[in-house]
């Protein structure tokens, strides 16, 4: 039961995705995976959130906000980088698009995958989680 | 099936050629290259291009004091190819600029107020900016600024082997990625004198159609959210899930990435077609059932009548495309248009609606829905067990072409420029989205805020696909 100990609250944040993850992020509250069975809730503001999703390779115009979504986390706060844009391996890594969103915000957890799926990224959020707790 | 006219004429007369041009078809967007600024047309006999020659001061007059659709090509144009326009209405910069968004356009007036959302959203949406100006709750003007998923993908393509670049392709926008691989091999295929067997068209139609299944299940249920139905949302979403499972089945991946690539197929795709024809039959029971039950919820209807309406004339003056052109009396479909692969002997029926609000838009996905199954079984039926030829190599000679297919949101077109040595010279990707977001923004002129989130959802446009 370790996994489900502690309840994340998740911001997701979108640095350039090609919206392939998202689709999957948002899969994560259907019926079939229903994150909230696991205490897990995806938030609407980042003042709410423990844990931070980012996608996308990062762009010139995400950059500031991206930083200021991090910065109005309260700490402990937990960065999960989703899809291989993020993790710096995706089509779109380097100029002009940046490095990758996980990457450059220095993301504690990588999630590969183009996009992952709703299991990868939910294995992902546990480890979150679990960092969270350590 | 691509004519293109090179005119050194003075601006009347290429205002003029624009204003035929436009009687003739249907104006689908603009972009520059090195040397010229091409305009495109599509008409009932395929696509054609008015170009002029951008010589070295690059200099223009805006087509879209005109005909506003241009607007945002024009000003894309002269923010990335440094096409130096005059009269220019909105010569705002289209991108970021050193980081910021240019400021956005707002009304003043008494006892009107702004505020924005965005670039980050409350829920799991693509970063954009949208300021509102209201009066109240009425919203007298909204501004939608994207470009915050500007990857510069255009110039990252250019000197790719098409080979190499469909992968790319693929990646741009996951929501249309079927139909934007469809429409590139398209443009390469004419470039290369490729025709695909009739089996791997079949292929490809029954691809495209379970991204239009997915995509207009998520609209749907997104639509049902947005207007504060809560089991619509969740029961729209379950079945958009297994529509993703579908595709799974069908190619190996949720989202259809690389199914259809230059050559024929990607991956490989229905190997294994009873298992497939079996869940297709169920899911296509399923949806019929909930498309009953939504349809049939008074509260929710009442909540997308009357809402978010796109008069005709605003439709085709901004340029709307898809569901959300026929839905405000329009009839274009491209797979009747010009039709192409599969769809030249199986073409679907047309789904219009005349009510041009939120619920007319709901109701020509609704019927589209049913409609892509119907699709997907007859060409099934038609593959019966048929062996699936391999990918063929292309080889395009120099030129230009265009594909242009319909996404779930309409007109999709990739221009593709090929160079001596088979490579991507210039690669431009005009989205369903792209020309439709205009029109959101038109939509919610004098619709009150808390309509807003199913207005927008009853477009349920792209992001990533408009910003490149
Ligand atoms: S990792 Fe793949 S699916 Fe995710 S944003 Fe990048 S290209 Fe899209």
């Amino acid at each position: 039961m370790t996994m489900f100990r502690r309840s994340i609250g998740i911001r997701h944040l979108v640095c350039g995705s090609c919206n392939g993850c998202e689709h999957e992020m948002n899969a994560l509250n259907n019926a079939f995976y229903d994150i909230t069975q696991n205490g897990w809730d995806l938030v609407a503001s980042p003042r709410h959130a423990d844990v931070v999703t980012v996608t996308g390779p990062m762009t010139e115009a995400m950059r500031t906000a991206a930083r200021a979504t991090l910065e109005a986390v309260p700490r402990p706060k937990v960065v999960v980088a989703i899809g291989d844009c993020a993790t710096g391996d995706g089509p779109w890594t380097g100029a002009p698009a940046g490095a990758g969103a996980g990457v450059e915000l220095a993301a504690d957890v990588m999630v590969r995958g183009c996009p992952p799926t709703p299991d990868d990224i939910r294995a992902g959020l546990a480890r979150a989680a679990e960092l969270l707790d350590s | 099936m691509i004519s293109v006219g090179t005119t050194a004429a003075d601006v009347r007369t290429f205002h003029e050629d624009v204003i035929a041009e436009c009687e003739n078809g249907i104006p689908a967007g603009a972009y520059a290259d090195a040397d010229f600024a091409h305009y495109l047309f599509l008409s009932a006999g395929g696509a054609s291009t008015l170009s002029r020659a951008l010589h070295g001061e690059r200099r223009l007059h805006a087509v879209s004091g005109l005909v506003p659709l241009f607007s945002w090509d024009e000003r894309e144009m002269a923010q990335e190819w440094g096409v130096r326009f005059d009269a220019l209405p909105d010569d705002r910069p289209f991108y970021a600029h050193d980081g910021a968004m240019s400021a956005a356009r707002i009304v003043h007036g008494e006892g009107i107020m702004q505020f924005v959302v965005g670039p980050v959203h409350a829920g799991i949406i693509e970063s954009g900016r949208f300021t509102f100006s209201s009066g109240g709750e009425t919203i007298v003007h909204l501004d939608a600024q994207l470009g915050y998923a500007h990857r510069g993908i255009e110039r990252a393509l250019q000197g790719a082997l098409p080979s190499q670049a469909a992968a790319k392709v693929a990646r741009i926008c996951g929501g249309c990625s079927a139909s934007r691989s469809y429409a590139f091999a398209l443009a390469i295929e004419a470039l290369a004198d490729v025709e695909p067997e009739p089996e791997i068209e079949l292929v490809r139609l029954i691809v495209a159609e379970l991204e239009r299944v997915y995509n207009h299940l998520a609209d749907l249920a997104a639509s049902a959210s947005g207007a504060g139905y809560a089991v619509g949302f969740a029961r729209g979403m379950a079945l958009k899930e297994r529509a993703m499972r579908l595709c799974h089945a069908a190619c190996g991946h949720r989202l259809l990435f690389d199914a259809i690539a230059p050559g024929g197929l990607g991956r490989p795709v229905l190997e294994d077609r009873v298992p497939f024809g079996a869940e297709l039959a169920e899911l296509e029971r399923d949806v019929h059932l909930y498309l009953t039950a939504l349809f049939g919820t008074a509260s929710m209807m009442s909540r997308w009548e009357r809402a978010g309406i796109v008069p005709y004339e605003t439709a085709k003056a901004f340029g709307a495309v898809g569901p959300a052109y026929r839905a405000s009396g329009g009839s274009t479909d491209i797979r009747t248009f010009i039709p192409y692969g599969a769809y030249r002997w199986l073409p679907p029926s047309v789904a219009c609606g005349a009510s041009a609000d939120a619920r007319a838009r709901c109701e020509v996905k609704r019927d589209e829905t049913v409609e892509s199954f119907a699709l997907i079984r007859r060409a099934l039926h038609e593959l019966s067990d048929a062996s699936l030829p391999p990918q063929r190599p292309v080889e395009p000679r120099p030129g230009r072409a265009l594909g242009v297919v319909e996404g779930p949101r309409g007109t999709e077109l990739v221009a593709v420029h090929v160079d001596e040595r088979g490579r991507i010279e210039r690669i431009h990707v005009i989205s369903a989205s792209y020309r439709n977001w205009p029109i959101v923004a038109r939509a919610m002129e004098n619709n009150i805020v808390p309509d807003f989130p199913l207005v927008n959802k009853s477009f349920n446009l792209c992001y990533a696909c408009a910003d490149r």
